[in-house]
């Protein structure tokens, strides 16, 4: 028996430690690792509970990112709860497995800490990972701070292992920013915890000896098609898992989650659509510009897939002119969420003017200000009644002002 | 009971690339495929393959006979049941109990002739012939033994 | 809100004494952020550290702050980074320096018009007399207890102690010399 660890009400943890105290209290079996910065004390701390005596696990150190996925996929193929972590680099040359991963539909949970793709070499936290993940057919939610990184990973588990997602989760947080910055947090106990995650629930596994099964097996033409049709089934309808899932934990914690994330958006004319640490920056910006008599809110997919289409276009519906920000870099197109949100509100009568925010590439920091600027031109877009800069910008970003495509309506 | 070794009942019993072809909803979760219809009540090291209740998953069930055009033919008169070919048969096709040589799996076999050509007797104990010629007339047709030239 | 900038080298504690302060802090009920940046930074790199405290939760992540309270802990950095960078005509400074308070600000034009709002202490003499190690990091929130007022120094030994409970006692103890010298010392 794993010993257990006595918290305080009110810790004061990383987002890196909250992840890892949910890894621990989850009792995960295995983690197969190849540490990366940021998210290295994640699975450091998780090789230091098992030392300890704090998890009835094994922690698998490989060669590589590739190979540490790799481990996990044959280590939850065999049957046991497992979790890594990783970020950019590592994360990329995970990609390939991702794609076994979900496609087995292996309940694997990994806490990405979000981090810049190079080249150039960079440390810091944007969204190039998440969004190199977005077509893996895994689950992605989104921590906007340390509190829901430790929430929302004890959640993961529960969801991906639920029978009706059987599906890998990938749980991400904003590298240094929320990965390296200590705030309070409210852990629960460990046996409220891993009451709440439940006993893993094993299925097909491959040290069942009675009932041997092949894992990996080759498809053609005349196959694949119809198990990728089932597997983005499964991803679409994992939504209702979900929200079951933080309903629960609503219950046993008061802490309230939902696929998508509004804030004051009852009235709100403008809108700043964000992911990460953005979304509580941007909200500081839409209370301070409320003060001036801007009408300004934020809305957040805290699920980034499956996209929650029905639950964004909800939200935005009645705004008259909306920003995304994509803290990614586009290379050719438009930003990822950018396009999702365009696609969700396409179909709606009142068609908001929708523009697109490049921003915070490689952790350059995005501040309140510049969240306020961003609004205050989404509202002279709204007062105008068209978009009246090109369509997608690039914030915070030295030099000329950088513009692409521009809009055929209205002007 | 299986009606033996040398034909089993579940042993090739379909063509392989014949399936029933079955949409989304029918497919199996995560292309995890069982091996066996039923669950195995013992190690299945210790259940002889005819005996076992393969799956329509498991390539036991499969034919592959139709892909051939040369057969092997195997002589128990000459063997000395050294077991070359049962090791280097690449699709499992010789049939072998106790050390001992019994006959050739003609659902899995290919034609390709790798256990006459690593046969060591004089003549060899397996020959390739058409697919036609029926047995008898095979063992008919056999060499003699060579003799080594001085 | 208040807001804390260190000015620090990586391998200082810096990132340590802003957790702690934070793990203090919350311990009072109040929210807490305690950040660094760094990553790839080479031992002695400098880099900045940042506290923010608040009677709300706070959901600000920019970088981008306008401290009430500089903490420099390292002497040099001092004159090679600007320490004065988002100023307010409120900011306090409190710098680690063998030097006394004249001769500091003499020697630094930035601080010549807001010297009463510059403070020194000596944590790094102070670390060594007493950790056996340059480690200002711990002094430097003894001088920040008196600077601001912002509790009691018995209370802040104590939550520090259970901050610092992983270490043996021997370190423990130093380490609440350390900060009582630099309470009493700052100037």
């Amino acid at each position: 028996m794993a010993e257990k660890m006595e918290l305080k009400e009110v810790e004061v943890w990383d987002g890196n430690y909250a992840a890892s105290q949910a890894l621990r209290q989850a009792q995960v079996d295995v983690v197969s690792a190849y540490p990366i910065t940021p998210s290295t004390p994640i699975v450091e701390n998780y090789g230091a509970y098992v030392a300890n005596g704090y998890v009835d696990g094994e922690f698998v150190m490989v060669e590589s990112e590739h190979a540490a996925m790799s481990g996990c996929v044959g280590a939850a193929a065999a049957g046991g709860r497992v979790a890594t972590a990783t970020s950019s680099q590592g994360f990329a040359l995970m990609v390939e497995v991702l794609y076994q991963a979900s496609g087995m539909r292996l309940p694997i949970v990994m806490t990405v800490v979000n981090r810049a793709l190079a080249s150039p070499l960079n440390v810091r936290g944007d969204h190039g990972d998440m969004y190199l993940g977005r077509d893996s057919g895994w689950v992605q939610i989104d921590a906007f701070n340390a509190q829901e990184a430790y929430d929302l990973t004890l959640c993961a588990f529960k969801i991906g292992e639920d029978m009706r997602v059987r599906l890998p989760v990938m749980m991400h947080q904003d590298g240094f920013l929320t990965s390296h910055t200590a705030q309070n947090v409210h852990p629960l106990s460990d046996d409220e915890a891993y009451k709440f995650v439940g006993d893993y629930k094993p299925y097909e596994e491959m040290l069942d000896f009675t009932k041997p099964v092949t894992y990996g097996a080759q498809t053609e033409e005349d196959w694949h098609y119809e198990h990728k049709a089932r597997q983005h089934k499964a991803l679409m309808e994992s939504k209702d898992v979900i929200d079951e899932v933080f309903a629960e934990f609503k219950k046993l914690t008061g802490r309230e989650y939902k696929r998508v994330e509004s804030y004051m958006m009852d009235d709100a004319e403008v809108a700043i659509v964000a992911l990460g640490t953005t979304v509580e920056t941007a909200r500081v910006a839409a209370e301070q510009l409320r003060e001036e008599g801007i009408k300004a809110g934020v809305v957040a997919p805290r699920c980034f897939r499956p996209f929650p289409f029905d639950e964004i276009r909800d939200a935005l519906e009645n705004t008259k002119a909306i920003a995304v920000l994509d803290r990614s870099a586009p290379m050719g197109a438009m930003g990822a969420l950018f396009n999702e949100v365009s696609a969700a509100l396409y179909t709606t009568p009142n068609r908001p003017l929708v523009t697109n925010f490049i921003y915070g590439l490689g952790g350059r920091d995005f501040s309140v200000e510049e969240a306020k600027r961003i609004f205050k031109e989404q509202k002279a877009h709204a007062d105008a009644g068209h978009i009246t800069t090109p369509i997608q910008q690039f914030s915070g970003v030295r030099g000329p002002k950088l513009g692409f495509f521009e809009t055929k309506r209205g002007n | 009971m299986s009606r033996g070794v040398l034909a089993t009942e579940k042993r090739g019993i379909r063509e392989l690339g014949a399936e029933e072809f079955v949409g989304w909803d029918e497919v199996t979760q995560g292309v995890i495929l069982p091996s066996f219809e039923s669950e195995l009540k013992e190690n299945v090291s210790h259940i002889r393959p005819e005996e076992r209740d393969y799956s329509d998953f498991n390539s036991y069930t499969a034919t592959v006979a139709s892909w051939r055009v040369i057969k092997p033919v195997y002589n128990r008169d000459i063997c000395i049941d050294c077991q070359n070919c049962w090791v280097w048969c690449p699709d499992t096709s010789i049939i072998s109990r106790d050390k001992q040589m019994l006959g050739i799996d003609y659902d899995h076999c290919k034609g390709c002739g790798v256990c006459v050509e690593v046969c060591p007797t004089n003549p060899k104990s397996l020959l390739m012939f058409g697919e036609a010629e029926e047995t008898e007339d095979a063992l008919a047709k056999w060499p003699e033994k060579k003799k080594k030239a001085k | 809100m208040v807001e804390i900038r260190w000015h620090s080298r990586a391998g200082q504690g810096a990132v340590t004494g802003a957790k702690g302060l934070g793990d203090v802090v919350a311990r009072t009920g109040k929210e807490v952020q305690a950040f660094a940046l760094y990553g790839s930074a080479k031992r002695g790199a400098a880099m900045r550290a940042y506290n923010r405290i608040d009677d709300k939760p706070i959901i600000n992540h920019e970088k981008y702050m306008l401290p009430d309270y500089v903490l420099v802990i390292d002497p040099a950095l001092a004159f090679t980074d600007n320490i004065t960078e988002n100023d307010k005509p409120t900011t306090k400074y409190i710098i680690t320096t063998h030097l006394s308070k004249d001769e500091l600000v003499a020697q630094i034009p930035e601080l010549q018009d807001k010297k009463e709002r510059v403070f020194v202490v000596d944590a790094i003499g102070i670390s060594l007399d007493t950790i056996g190690r340059s480690m200002p990091n711990t002094p430097i929130l003894g001088a920040l207890m008196k600077v601001s007022g912002m509790y009691e120094l018995d209370f802040f030994l104590d939550s520090m102690k259970s901050v610092l409970a992983k270490f043996p006692q021997k370190i423990i103890d130093a380490n609440m010399e350390a900060m009582t010298r630099a309470y009493n010392e700052v100037k």
